[in-house]
């Protein structure tokens, strides 16, 4: 080839390559993918022209080159399975599935390496996404599944079943497996599944369970993709159950003061609470409900009377805190009934309203001082928030007092008028009179 | 008047009487239109505008809980001078939130929320921003608005 | 007789008077409505009683157009504003509260009284010849005052207010033929909206104004001109002797006692604004369910509930519609009521077929309005 040509090629190559880069960045949702660097384009593979007119099994991959973020991001069938993408037009697999050329279906075993051949490279991804993780597989391999894999374990989930196996959506796609919404009932496919779990003794409600929550609620029905699912505690890769000594900092990830007080509490107080108590013995790990006041205390809802026994410092604590949450919720609620009430009778609370969102915010405040497990702290905010709910019934018993004023002020109105009338009467009478007198 | 007939003084009496008794009952209703007519110290409902404080009530990179009708609203200085105003009820649990001058962010001591400048939930539970506000200032008053 | 103290600043001020109605005279010719103030005289008999009830209407009105002037003051006819501006108004305004609950009380009254004054002329027969016109006018301001109640009930924007006007108007809708129509006029639209806000409100303060004006104008030059009706029963016995004409001066001795029954209303409703001062309830949310046992005011109640108890179909036509013809047509035979005296009675005793009727009417209407006010599922 002559030099000129050779620039020639290069230079077409280099316009190609670079057109290839002008496409916009939301690739994910045009209608051609771009185009491969080498080779055929991703849908014109003799793999897909092939198998598009098989049926069954073997038609399933190609149904899904429109939305498989593998073909749209410009890699087709040979660039996971091997094999020669250009032969085999003739209808003859022989030459396509060529073993030389890199050709396989993987066993499940062989699965997680299989995808991690590209997904555990960082110079490959970075090309795709340069903020794409590469630590899957070595995460992988510290799960129960993982570790299951490696032995041997068929049964064990890989990727695939998880994240689909050729329809494979973006994980930012809300259509995908994998999509917050739909973690649930990904893991619940095979944990919710008595037949299959039987075998490993693993308990199958965890699902049931999870519906139940305040977290799947958020999720499900507000959704709010902040709430929790199963891989924002367990892992999504590294999936294992949170360590008994970790269920604080697991849960502390989101409810950060909480876990805050509790170790603050663990060093004032020289405990070591990480054994006995964490925060799945009080709220539940997969069914977390609404927190409610009976859950303080001593009563028969409550979670402290579990370990605390009557006579002994945490019972009679746990009592206290009950008693002062009673009295501050109770009077919260008097003072705003007070001021309902003269509010519609036309008397201006607003200033009062406003001062009251303190008493509600130290209620808050005291609940969440409850984690401390420390009465003195406990104390401070229960006490100001007595104070102001306080100042809040005050405040509604001044409004009654300036109805009872304006009523008062009526009255002597009432008078004069009464008054008018003796005077109109007299007045009738005395002109009807005879005029003699 | 000692000879006057003590008719004629009780027919002055009545007349004093029922004059005297209807001036006060009239005095007594003009007296309370009068009041209501003459323009209340605040000429309108503050339900979409109030005044926050005075301009040099805040130093830069300092925040304040002022009253929005019957809500608490965060006004904030910024660092170059300028302000900004938002509801201050926690979309999470509706606690009341802060200004944090040392993270220029806003928090919720309740479940450590935070919010940046322009109200958007950044960390923690709370599911949405916080209501932004205009601010103007006008003759020195802090004049807070919703949008 | 001793001249009162004072009686030269008195002559004086006697002058000063006597030379402003010369004035007055000259430019106006106010002599002749001051003869005809002077002359006026009221019959008395047993019956004289029922006659306050007229003025003490007027002056329940025009109570209610000061207290509404004063209301319009502060007021603001949006949806976004309606409330808050009422809000406002009773708390931050100095005796807001009082103007609003006299107004809010002043109404109840104006229509109790203005039902008792109808009642009363139809007993005592004072429609006869040559007053049918009075009658008539006196029907259509009745109509125009609950059309007052009506517009005005919606004006605070609250969820009582809004929800009874969704069904008020609904029952428009419901007229044949022209009830889609005058829903849509009424509701300015298709459903209760600011925008029917808006219009109530210029019904409230102008239209009917403006119309009650003019007819309120007829009624009293009617009433000035025919003078007071007397019932034909002290007509009959003056007639044989039996009692003497009386008459008092309408000036000072009617309008005296006329003074004291204005007061004791003035009383009445001040003692209602200090012990039971009208609730402003909760704003309005169009998209909020109704909440249980929505009603109009008490005036419209016996419609509604008659409304509310006809069976879904009879005989093939539409209970409501049915029921909705029916109260037209009642309203219209009550309208007509003169030309029907004279029609089914040319003598002068009436039948007592029409007595017997209206009282049923009248326990009909307390029934059904007592019937609304049990608790639920009475």
């Amino acid at each position: 080839m002559s030099a000129r040509r050779s620039v020639v090629t290069l230079f077409a190559t280099g316009i190609l390559l670079s057109m290839g880069g002008l496409r916009p960045a939301g690739a994910l949702l045009a209608a051609e993918p771009p185009r491969p660097a080498q080779g055929p384009r991703p849908l014109e593979t003799s793999c897909v022209t092939c198998h598009a007119q098989l049926d069954g099994e073997l038609l399933e991959p190609t149904r899904h080159t429109g939305d498989d973020i593998h073909f749209l991001k410009g890699l087709s069938c040979h660039d996971c399975h091997g094999g020669n993408p250009a032969a085999g037009g003739d209808g003859d697999p022989t030459a396509a599935h060529d073993p030389a050329k890199g050709w396989m279906k993987p066993t499940r075993a062989q699965i997680p390496g299989f995808c991690a051949k590209c997904h555990a490279d960082a110079a490959f991804m970075k090309r795709f996404d340069p903020r794409a993780r590469v630590d899957q597989l070595s995460e992988y391999r510290t799960s129960v599944h993982g570790k299951k894999n490696a032995a041997g374990d068929e049964r064990a989930a890989v990727c695939v079943d998880c994240h689909g196996v050729h329809g494979i959506r973006a994980i930012s796609d809300p259509r995908s497996k994998v999509y917050p919404t739909n973690v649930a009932d990904t893991c619940a496919h095979c944990h919710a599944d008595a037949s299959l779990m039987g075998r490993y003794f693993i308990p199958t409600d965890q699902f049931a369970e999870y519906k139940r929550s305040v977290h799947h609620h958020a999720l499900d029905e507000e959704g709010d993709t902040s709430a929790p699912t199963c891989n924002d505690c367990h892992g999504s890769h590294g999936a294992v159950p949170p360590g008994v000594e970790n269920v604080a900092s697991v849960c502390g990830s989101c409810h950060g003061r909480e876990a805050t007080l509790f170790r603050e509490t663990e060093a004032k107080k020289k405990l070591d609470l990480s054994a006995c108590i964490q925060c799945t013995v009080c709220h539940g790990n997969h069914a977390v409900l609404e927190p409610t006041d009976a859950m303080l205390g001593v009563g028969p809802q409550s979670t402290c009377t579990g370990c605390h026994s009557e006579g002994e410092p945490g019972y009679k604590a746990a009592a206290q805190m009950a008693e002062d949450v009673r009295r501050l919720t109770g009077k919260l609620a008097e003072a705003n009934g007070l001021l309902d009430r003269a509010d519609r009778a036309g008397v201006e609370v607003n200033p009062d309203r406003f001062a009251l969102q303190k008493a509600r915010d130290q209620l808050v405040e005291a609940k969440v001082l409850a984690h401390s497990f420390d009465l003195e702290r406990f104390n401070v905010a229960a006490n100001e928030g007595i104070a102001s709910a306080d100042a809040g019934i005050a405040a509604g018993r001044r409004a009654f007092a300036e109805l009872r004023y304006r009523r008062f002020g009526l009255s002597l109105a009432l008078v004069l008028i009464a008054a008018v009338i003796v005077a109109l009467a007299f007045k009738v009478r005395q002109i009807e009179r005879p005029a003699a007198e | 008047m000692n000879g006057a007939p003590p008719g004629q003084s009780r027919r002055g009496f009545l007349s004093w009487f029922l004059g005297t008794s209807i001036g006060a009952m009239c005095a007594s209703i003009l007296y309370p239109v009068a009041r209501y007519i003459s323009p209340p110290d605040v000429p309108e409902a503050q339900t979409s505008r109030v005044v926050a404080g005075r301009a040099g009530d805040l130093k830069a990179n300092e925040g304040r809980i002022f009253r929005f009708g019957n809500q608490p609203g965060l006004l904030i200085r910024t660092e170059d001078g300028g302000y900004r105003a938002l509801s201050a009820t926690c979309t999470h649990l509706n606690c009341t939130v802060q200004y944090r001058s040392d993270l220029k962010q806003i928090w919720c001591a309740c479940h450590n929320g935070m919010y940046d400048l322009s109200g958007k939930n950044v960390s923690g539970p709370p599911p949405r921003p916080l209501e932004q506000y205009t601010v103007n200032v006008a003759d020195g008053d802090i004049v807070v608005s919703k949008a | 007789m001793s001249a009162p103290p004072g009686a030269a600043g008195a002559g004086g001020a006697a002058g000063a008077a006597a030379r402003l109605l010369a004035w007055l005279e000259e430019r106006l010719g106010i002599s002749v409505l001051l003869e005809l103030g002077r002359e006026k005289r009221v019959p008395r008999h047993r019956h004289t009683l029922w006659y306050y009830l007229g003025g003490m209407t007027l002056f329940l009105f025009g109570l209610q157009v000061g207290t509404g002037i004063l209301l319009l003051l502060y007021y603001r006819p949006s949806a976004g504003e309606a409330f808050e501006s009422v809000q406002f108004l009773m708390t931050k305004v100095p005796f807001g509260w009082l103007v609003r609950s006299l107004h809010s009380w002043s109404a109840n009254l104006l229509i109790f009284v203005l039902v008792l004054h109808m009642f009363s002329v139809f007993f005592l027969r004072a429609y006869r010849r040559p007053r049918e016109l009075t009658w008539l006018t006196g029907i259509f301001l009745l109509f125009l005052m609950m059309a007052f109640g009506f517009s005005g009930y919606l004006l605070p924007w609250n969820t009582l207010a809004f929800f009874a006007t969704q069904v008020g108007t609904e029952v428009a809708g419901a007229l044949p033929v022209v009830g889609h129509f005058a829903l849509r006029m009424l509701r300015g639209g298709e459903q209760v909206t600011g925008g029917t806000l808006t219009r109530f409100y210029g019904f409230h303060v102008a239209v009917l104004p403006a119309l009650t004006t003019v007819l309120l104008l007829v009624h009293l030059v009617l009433v000035q001109k025919h003078g007071m009706s007397v019932p034909p029963g002290v007509e009959e016995r003056q007639r044989r002797g039996a009692e003497p004409p009386r008459t008092m001066p309408f000036v000072p001795n009617f309008l005296l006692r006329d003074l004291i029954g204005w007061c004791a209303a003035l009383g009445v409703l001040a003692a209602l604004a200090a012990f039971l001062p009208w609730e402003l309830g909760s704003k309005a949310d169009p998209f909020a369910p109704a909440p249980a046992g929505i009603r109009p005011e008490w005036y419209f109640c016996w419609m509604f509930q008659t409304l509310k108890i006809l069976p879904g179909h009879i005989l093939g036509v539409e209970g409501e519609i049915l029921g909705i013809l029916g109260i037209g047509v009642a309203g219209l035979l009550w309208l007509l009521v003169p030309f029907l005296d004279r029609a089914v009675a040319p003598a002068r005793r009436r039948h007592p077929a029409f007595a017997i009727v209206v009282w049923a009417a009248i326990a009909y209407m307390l029934v059904m309005t007592l019937w609304v006010y049990l608790p639920a599922g009475g």
